[in-house]
């Protein structure tokens, strides 16, 4: 048996943004429909890992090839913009879901930042796939 | 045993991080290294490739910018025209990831 390590660790990493990428848009779904507030803190707790998750796996994946061939991907033209819509994504995310934590909001306003957040979920999953067939 | 000797491979894999792709090889069959282009004609480029371990498919780089990807391993490639002057045509052997493996051919043109 082979077992091609490169493969196996790029494979880990993708399980682990895909579940990452089910717990920013789950997450955010669950919060729309549920509307207990300690029950909206503790989403807000799971879509902020998973927005961490998400950073952190992606940066996984350029740090695999780096190990092994001292390079990062080459990405050009639709990609690289998938892949900087992505990061955006990660970026507010994570603040949202964290500002959701600290600041006492109203609930209209909680709700907003709900449908954001799963906004920004759904189109993040979008880009993936932009960024999976155009490279 | 059989645990034993997975664990000895994932750590001989640890310790030596940069992967070899010796058995990848490139061959652009046209243009020549150093041939002149017309500028009025379409430039194409014909290639075949061989993919070794750990080796995807190929990225086209047209001074150093990245121009194509190519999953044909064996085929021609027209590229973008090109501006009057010297060119450098690069192919390069990607994994999965998009990342160069270290196996590479240039050439370079020029547009008159």
């Amino acid at each position: 048996m082979t077992l091609d390590i490169q493969n196996l660790a790029y494979a880990i990493t993708q399980i682990v943004h895909n579940f990452g990428a089910v717990t920013v848009v789950g997450g955010a779904v669950y919060a729309l429909l549920r509307r207990e507030a300690e029950l909206q803190r503790k989403l807000a707790w799971i879509v902020l890992a998973g927005w961490m998750i998400q950073a952190f796996s992606g940066a996984t994946f350029g740090a695999i090839s780096y190990y092994y061939y001292a390079k990062f991907p080459d990405l050009f033209g639709i990609a690289v913009v998938a892949l900087i819509v992505k990061v955006v994504c990660a970026g507010l995310g994570f603040t949202l879901a964290g500002w959701q934590l600290i600041a006492h909001r109203t609930e209209v306003s909680r709700r907003y930042a709900w449908i954001t957040l799963c906004g920004l979920g759904v189109l993040a999953l979008s880009s993936a796939a932009v960024l999976r067939w155009f490279s | 045993m059989r645990i034993l000797s997975v664990l000895v491979l994932v750590i001989s894999s640890i310790a030596s991080p940069l992967a070899i792709a010796d058995d990848s090889k490139i061959e652009i069959i046209s243009p020549a290294d150093g041939a002149k282009l017309d500028a009025m004609e379409q430039s194409k480029i014909e290639y075949n490739v061989t993919l070794g371990g750990g080796a995807d498919h190929i990225h086209v780089y047209v001074d150093g910018k990245e121009t194509a990807l190519l999953r044909q391993m064996k085929g021609s490639y027209t590229m973008e025209t090109l501006s009057m002057g010297k060119h450098e045509v690069c192919i390069k052997i990607v994994n999965k990831n998009h990342t160069p493996i270290g196996v590479e051919r240039c050439i370079k043109v020029e547009v008159e």
